[in-house]
Formats: C-alpha cells, sequence, structure tokens
C-alpha cells in the first residue's frame, strides 16, 4: 500500500500555524476560494474563511492595482477579535487567521518565507 | 445594524407595500450583500416605481456594484421624479469623475452644492474636481486616463495652503514632509478631506479613493461572516507604496499611503494618529 501523497505546501503550513497565536492556516486559490491545502485548529471553518479571504485578498489586490500601487504583496486585516494575513502568488493564496495577540511581525516574516512555495 | 435588518425585513414582511425597503435595501448595501440589496430595491420599485428615492436607492447599489452607466441612468430618473435632488446630482457627478468627464462633473456638483450647501462630502468633492480641472487648464471632457499614479510614481506630501481651513491640509502635521499622504473618504468613495499630491503636482487623491474605498465594504462583509468582529485596520503592501485603511465615523474611510520603504509600524502609528484628527474633524460637522 503506498503512503499517502503529501502536499508541498504542508510543511510551511505546519511551520506556521505553530506560532504563537495563528488558529490556522491555508493555501487557496484565488479565484474560485477553494482550499487547496490547510492546517487548521479545531473550531475553525476553513471554506469559509478560505473564500472569504482569498476574496477580500483579491478585492485589495486589485483596488491597489487599479490605484496604481502596483502588484500587492502582504496584506493584513485587523479586527476586534483577530487578524487576517494573506499573501499571493500565481493564483494561490497563503492565509492565516490569528487571535488578536499574536505577533504579526513574527506571522508575516514567516509567510514570506512561506509564500515562496506556492511557485 | 443586523437588528434593523432583521426589524426591516419582519416589517416588509408584514406589509410589502411599505417603503421600509428603502432602509433595508440601504442597510444591505451598506453591509456588502449588493445582490440581496439588489431584489429588495428591485421588489419595492415594482409597487413604488414613482418613488424617487427607490431609484436613488438602485442607482447607489448600481455605483457600488461597479455598474457606473445603470447608476447614471437611475440618478437621471431620479431627477425627472424630483428636480434639484441633491443626491442624484451627487451621484452623477460622481459617475462623470469616475468616466474622466471633468467639465461635467462639474457642473452636476456645483448644482448639488446649490441645493445642498450643508453637505460636506459635496463641497469637498467639488472643490476637487475643481481644482484637476484647473491643473487640465479647464481641459475639455476626455477621459484622464493618468488619473491614478502609476506604480512607483513619486509622490509629495500635500503643499501647504493659505487657508487653514482648506480641508486638503487636513493631515498636513500628521504625514509631515516625509513621502506619506492621507484621505478621508466618504462612504461613497469620495474624498472629504485630504491630499494626494504627486511629485509632478497632480493630485490623485479622488481616483486613489475611489479605486480603495471599496475594500471596506469587502472587509465588512468577510468580518461579518467569520465573526471576527469589526474590522479596525487593513495594510496592504504593493510594489509602490504601502496602504492602510481604517473605518471612521459615518462609515467614512481612512487612507493612509506611505512610501513602500517606511517601516510598517511607522504606517499604523500614521494611521493612528490620522484616525484621531478625522473623528475630530468629522466631530466638528453638524
Amino acid at each position: 500500500m503506498s503512503a499517502p501523497t503529501r502536499s508541498p505546501f504542508a510543511d510551511a503550513l505546519a511551520a506556521l500555524t505553530r506560532q504563537r497565536g495563528v488558529l490556522g492556516s491555508m493555501v487557496v486559490s484565488e479565484s474560485d476560494g477553494i482550499v487547496v491545502d490547510s492546517n487548521l485548529q479545531i473550531g475553525l471553518h476553513g471554506s469559509a474563511v478560505a473564500a472569504l479571504a482569498a476574496s477580500l485578498y483579491r478585492k485589495a489586490r486589485l483596488a491597489a492595482e487599479a490605484a496604481g500601487f502596483g502588484a500587492c504583496g502582504f496584506f493584513q486585516l485587523e479586527a476586534e477579535r483577530g487578524r487576517v494575513c494573506a499573501v499571493g502568488r500565481n493564483d494561490l493564496v497563503l492565509v492565516a487567521v490569528a487571535e488578536p495577540r499574536a505577533n504579526l511581525g513574527l506571522i508575516r516574516v514567516e509567510m514570506l518565507k512561506a509564500v515562496e512555495t506556492l511557485g | 445594524m443586523s437588528d434593523d435588518v432583521r426589524r426591516w425585513s419582519d416589517a416588509l414582511a408584514r406589509d410589502p407595500s411599505s417603503t421600509v425597503f428603502l432602509q433595508l435595501g440601504e442597510a444591505l448595501r451598506r453591509q456588502g450583500q449588493l445582490d440581496l440589496a439588489l431584489r429588495v430595491a428591485l421588489r419595492g420599485l415594482e409597487r413604488h416605481p414613482h418613488l424617487a428615492e427607490a431609484h436613488d436607492l438602485l442607482a447607489r447599489i448600481a455605483a457600488d456594484s461597479g455598474d457606473l452607466q445603470r447608476a447614471f441612468d437611475e440618478w437621471d430618473m431620479v431627477l425627472r421624479l424630483t428636480p434639484r435632488h441633491a443626491g442624484a446630482l451627487k451621484g452623477m457627478g460622481f459617475v462623470r469623475f469616475r468616466e474622466g468627464a471633468l467639465v461635467d462633473a462639474e457642473r452636476y456638483l456645483a448644482e448639488a452644492a446649490e441645493c445642498d450647501g450643508e453637505d460636506a462630502s459635496i463641497a469637498s468633492a467639488l472643490q476637487h474636481v475643481r481644482a484637476e480641472l484647473a491643473e487640465a487648464g479647464g481641459g475639455g471632457d476626455e477621459p484622464d486616463d493618468e488619473a491614478a499614479p502609476a506604480a512607483g510614481e513619486e509622490w509629495a506630501a500635500p503643499a501647504p495652503t493659505a487657508s487653514g481651513d482648506d480641508p486638503r491640509t487636513l493631515f498636513e502635521e500628521v504625514v509631515g514632509e516625509a513621502r506619506q499622504a492621507a484621505l478621508l473618504l466618504d462612504a461613497s468613495g469620495l474624498v472629504l478631506a485630504g491630499a494626494y499630491i504627486l511629485a509632478d503636482g497632480r493630485d490623485v487623491a479622488q481616483a486613489v479613493g475611489a479605486e480603495l474605498s471599496g475594500v471596506s465594504d469587502e472587509a465588512r462583509r468577510a468580518m461579518r461572516h467569520l465573526s471576527l468582529g469589526d474590522w479596525s485596520s487593513i495594510v496592504i503592501e504593493t510594489e509602490a507604496a504601502t496602504v492602510a485603511l481604517a473605518p471612521a465615523p459615518g462609515d467614512a474611510l481612512l487612507v493612509v499611503a506611505a512610501a513602500s520603504e517606511t517601516p510598517l509600524g511607522l504606517v499604523r502609528r500614521v494611521l493612528g494618529r490620522a484616525g484621531e484628527r478625522a473623528r475630530g474633524w468629522l466631530a466638528g460637522w453638524p
């Protein structure tokens, strides 16, 4: 019996979700919001987060481009009860959802490293 | 807001001929639920085809959806039903501005200002369009393809003006001499205060604001579904700049843009200070 296929994003997602305060991370298709791979803590609804985060990132990317700021890199949203971070490449978006207390600087560094795995 | 939506939905279910669909549709529009808002507006229009406010609602939904032609047509209908409707004139001015037809935009906004001299957003938009017209030498109505800055294009801090009451200088002290700009936009994406001046002297505040204003609707929608509460800031790092957004009172939106090499922490600090400034300024309006 052959071993299950391991996603090329698995290690990066695991490293990201290990960061303090990170509730989950995932790779999402930007165009349709479908989850490609994820590493989530219990209680996080991956498909909903994926669809909404991808849509939000896409909107921000297109708006930034239309406003003349050029290609979009790292995106972060802060809300009362959490943070959403995203960075995209090649129609894929790496998304992390974190608690408000999470260290944003560390998450950003980890995500910018991990985005290299998106090709 | 969701309590209001529920209350208005119930009221409409009890009495489908009620005009409460206006409040319901507007609330849904502000929440970014444009498809639902459109259905509510269209159903209301079936029963109240001659109600100017219903066409106004439909126009705002169309504008949010990016369908500027439909928005313009609906506002045109509003004017037929209620001549000198300030909201419709302002909306038509906004559409013409987005299309680059500055002379037309100025005409509509000037008429809107005559009809409602107390609406700060109309006065600010008119001032902005007139400034752009002056820069263009009173130019024609050809679309201005260079309204937004090109990626990496240099910008300058807002130029000091003689009048301390000029809303374009509201954030001057906050952004300082650095390569930063701050804008305050109303719910329609029109500039209320602040400036975004490129190194060649062009103020591209309206073009930048119009493009970025839709992001806040999307954020509101996402936060509602994710149960993360109200959003307080968004930071977008791009090739040319770091752009930070924050909500402001009255569905306004604050935008700060800084050169991409500006430390992120500093951008967030400027956003916070600009927010305080904006809240103080908005509180001064009746």
